[in-house]
């Protein structure tokens, strides 16, 4: 059991510093001169002493093994990088962005989540029927369209056409309400963005917990359930769904990576100012250090919850308990 | 089931509930405020030292800071801190005498101190839109009137220096040793028409207040936003803005929903970098060649159609007050292009010109160039790749990322490359800085770096230092002349940028001549905001209907909690029920 803890720990170390190591390195691949990419569209005169000062101040003189060192000591000190292009530590930046991106993913991963898998039980319960059929259609529709399609779709019609909600932001910037006005204000924004990222990730929820029912559904013991006269949505969610489930939760630790940077284009469409916007801004202004500190903080957060859903799993499948 | 139940009518509760939270909050009017769309938001704090050095950057500032003389529509310079002005050429010195009237933000005076300690300032800490190189010292006479020395004569000062370079109020400045960390206490602090209310990094937001002592009349609205937005002309027709860029595809749908679009003038061009260290690039009439082969107006029809025009050769925009009126001119002519390369000695094979058994062939570098380093799919690339082929030169089009095309460029390693910049209608001395390399600086990747010709150097050497304004003209023209003829970089085409504004907001917006300070193309000039670029139906005029107040920007913890705390609730009903045992 404790080698075991061991192993595990020592597997999540690795990867962690192999992965800084690529977090590293990969912006550094980026072809053409760093400094030139970082300053080229400024109105400053650069001067080779300039240039010379800020490779030195990018720390770009020193060899690459060295450069990495200081990378990770900076790190271990748990500071992220200062942003020479937006003249702020990188740390407050991300920590500014973090909670709307918190508050649109994280809402809309719940709501998908729901209406996923309460979708694809239904639908799976009455495979081949209208229902079913209907049902896998629309979503194999909403599937192939790209959330960035749907989200201008969203724009077009409610803002442009009827008006009904604001075209960007998270907030109507330097309106005087506040409380209860605020608040409205702030849903009152979200609402598109939401429904688009939302929209966009059922249809992957929905097919995954309709197929994995699937299979469960034929199982003896769902039968059995039958068989003994329980009630059907008892059997459909607490007998088959429960088994159904854990491919739904490999999922979910996949997809919360998503939660750094998956809603890069529809923040970047509704200028809603999440970490998908911040890491679209930074890669433009080829900003390094910007880019590298959202990089790193993503990897963290994944394998985070890549261990909290792998704990999770004993919870969900006492079953596995035994795999190892 | 029951819980099901419960938990299913919470949850359509709740969501009832938000859904009749969601309309919108706001009030009737109580002050007038202009609200301009943005699609990049953050462009820096508004301070000289931090905002970004890019044309928004440096107009998010100018509201706060004022310099010494400015622009308007059709003139400068004209005065703003500087009542009036003389140059004395014997003893190579500007005379400026200050408003008597102006005040800083707090209420102290601005005086002639302030000038030449700004001066002194930026010699110390350069600031990277004016270069006081060519300044000696400052010299204060009485409290409103200062002497500028000058180390050599620079004929741009006026538009380079005079009109570009924010004065600092002294008695802030003084103490502070970093610049670019300076936010603290009166950092924000000008002259200007408008006072810094806020600036927010996370949402792209700045926040302006009129400042009522302002020396040339208190600004005709009371405050000034700046929103962030994904789509600007969505915003403008949404009425979350009253003044936004639109697509030129756009302007006449604009037009006819009753905004006022004003058109930009064309002080940015699309240009063709030339290796001159390569064959066959390196020869003048292989260069003169490529004009004839180039067809500008196919760029203006296909790559934008229609909303631009060609441009002119001589680098210069032809709407500039400095353009030439005789810059030599090639018209479209595939068969004299193919005349003129066939007497270098090349013949021509399959349609394709060789020499010495190799074909002559030329790689182009595109990327997504735009108008202010704006992204922009590129569709020159392959109108260049027709034209020339046409003639006999085969072409490998290359598509890179822009700042790797950049790069290639400083560094040499490329035949051609399509590539743009602006500030060609302000003041000629772009031409210089375009085409030179200047000595100790870093190669810029629009700069031609064409040093070879003696003729063009004696003519820049006049038109950076020649202060008699009548010879510096001539001077200009024949820069011009002698670039187009020389060729150090083909200049294709000037693309057409429109703005568009609410009429009911109050305020006419006007592009700048020559563009606003050194030859930003932003329609966003101060001027537009205090008394004379003002409308005339000011009282009539409504503003986007906000309450008066301020509101501290929070973090959506709140509504956020409120809506997680909602689904948690169901999620744990849901939970507990399946734990229970059937």
């Amino acid at each position: 059991m404790r080698k075991r803890a061991v192993k595990m720990v020592a597997a999540y170390l690795l990867t962690i510093l192999f992965l800084l190591f690529l977090n590293f390195l990969l912006p550094r691949l980026l072809p053409g001169d760093a400094i030139i990419a970082m300053y080229s569209g400024h109105e400053i005169a650069m001067t080779e002493e300039m240039y010379a000062e800020l490779v030195r101040m990018h720390g770009l003189d020193l060899p690459l093994h060295e450069q990495f060192l200081a990378y990770i000591t900076q790190l271990a000190h748990g500071d992220l990088g200062y942003s020479y292009i937006c003249h702020a530590s990188t740390a407050d930046l991300i920590m500014g962005a973090l909670p709307w991106t918190l508050l649109l993913v994280g809402t809309s991963f719940i709501l998908s989540a729901v209406a996923g898998i309460v979708l694809g039980v239904e639908s799976s319960w009455r495979r081949g029927g209208r229902f079913d059929e209907a049902l896998l259609t629309f979503m194999l529709l909403l599937d192939g369209i790209p959330s960035i399609a749907l989200g201008i779709i969203a724009l077009t019609v409610f803002c442009l056409y009827f008006g009904w909600f604001p075209s960007a932001g998270a907030m109507t910037p330097y309106s005087s309400v506040e409380g209860i006005g605020h608040i409205k204000d702030v849903l009152w924004h979200l609402v598109l963005p939401l429904a688009t990222l939302t929209l966009s990730m059922i249809p992957g929820d929905y097919l995954l917990i309709r197929n994995s029912m699937m299979l469960t559904i034929r199982e003896p013991y769902v039968l059995t359930a039958r068989a003994k006269g329980i009630k059907k949505r008892r059997i459909k969610y607490l007998h088959a769904a429960r088994n159904a489930i854990l491919p739904f939760a490999t999922r979910i630790g996949i997809r919360l990576a998503y939660l750094i940077t998956g809603a890069l284009f529809i923040e970047t469409i509704f200028a809603y100012p999440g970490l998908g916007l911040l890491t679209y801004s930074a890669i433009s202004n080829r900003d390094l250090p910007l880019m590298q500190g959202i990089l790193t903080v993503s990897v963290l957060m994944v394998l985070l919850i890549n261990i909290v859903v792998d704990l999770m799993y004993k919870k969900i499948d006492p079953r596995v308990e035994n795999a190892y | 089931m029951k819980r099901i139940l419960i938990a299913s009518v919470i949850l359509i509760a709740s969501v009832i509930m938000c859904l009749c939270l969601l309309t919108p909050a706001i009030s009737a009017a109580a002050e007038r405020e202009v609200r301009i769309a943005d699609k990049t938001g953050d462009w820096g704090n508004p301070s000289p030292y931090l905002s970004y050095a890019r044309g928004p950057g440096y107009v998010r500032m100018h509201f706060i800071f004022d310099t010494l003389v400015w622009k308007n529509e059709t003139a400068g310079p004209i005065p703003l801190l500087a009542e009036d002005w003389e140059y004395s050429p014997e003893e190579d010195v500007y005379v400026f005498n200050l408003a008597e009237n102006a005040k800083w933000h707090d209420g102290e005076p601005v005086t002639a101190d302030d000038v030449a300690f700004t001066i002194a300032y930026m010699k110390e800490h350069p600031y990277g839109w004016v270069v006081l190189d060519s300044v000696d010292r400052a010299e204060v006479i009485d409290p409103h009137t200062v002497k500028i020395y000058m180390s050599s004569p620079y004929a741009p000062f006026m538009e380079d220096i005079g009109g570009t370079m924010p004065i600092l109020p002294e008695h802030i400045w003084k103490n502070v040793a970093n610049p670019m960390d300076f936010v603290g206490d009166g950092a924000f602090m000008g002259c200007g028409p408008f006072k810094y209310a806020d600036f927010n990094k996370e949402h792209g937001t700045y926040r302006y207040e009129a400042f009522d002592e302002y020396h040339l009349g208190r600004p005709i609205i009371d405050r000034l936003i700046y929103v962030k937005t994904g789509d600007p002309q969505m915003a403008l027709q949404n009425g979350e803005v009253d003044f936004a860029d639109v697509k030129p595809d756009m302007v006449d749908t604009m037009r006819a929903r009753g905004f006022v679009v004003i058109e930009g003038p064309h002080y940015w061009n699309k240009k063709l970098m030339i290796n001159h260290n390569r064959e066959p690039l390196d020869n003048i009439v292989f260069r003169q060649a490529l004009c004839y082969a180039i067809n500008q107006d196919e760029f203006v029809d296909k790559s934008l159609r229609g909303h631009g025009k060609p441009a002119s050769y001589g680098l210069i925009s032809s709407e500039s007050v400095w353009a030439s009126p005789n810059v030599p001119n090639y018209p479209y002519n595939p068969d004299k292009a193919k005349e003129m390369i066939s007497t270098l000695g090349y013949v021509m094979e399959d349609g394709v010109f060789t020499k010495d058994g190799k074909p002559l062939e030329l790689q182009v570098l595109i990327s997504m160039i735009g108008v202010g380093g704006q992204p922009t799919p590129d569709r020159d690339g392959e109108i260049l790749k027709n034209q020339l082929e046409k003639v006999g030169i085969r072409i490998d089009l290359t598509s890179l990322d822009t700042k790797v095309v950049d790069t290639k460029v400083v560094n040499q390693d490329f035949d051609l490359a399509i590539s743009g910049h602006g500030a060609i209608g302000g003041d000629p001395k772009i031409l210089y800085e375009m085409t030179i390399q200047v000595p100790g600086s870093k190669p810029s990747p629009n700069t031609a770096r064409y040093n070879e010709s003696e003729e063009l150097n004696n003519l820049f050497d006049d038109l950076m230092h020649e202060m008699d304004p009548a010879k510096r003209r001539a001077a200009v023209y024949e820069a011009q002349n002698v670039y187009a003829r020389e060729l150090p970089a083909i200049s294709l085409y000037y693309p057409t940028s429109y703005y568009a504004y609410d009429p009911d907001a109050g305020v006419e917006w006007f592009y700048t001549i020559g563009g606003i300070a050194k030859g930003i193309p932003i329609p966003q000039n101060k001027f537009a905001l205090i008394g004379d670029g003002a409308s005339t139906g000011v009282e009539t005029a409504e503003t986007t209907a906000i309450e008066t107040g301020t509101a501290a920007q929070s973090t959506p913890i709140a509504p956020g909690l409120a809506m997680i705390a909602i689904l948690m609730a169901f999620v744990t009903l849901q939970i507990k029920l399946s734990k229970r045992k059937p």
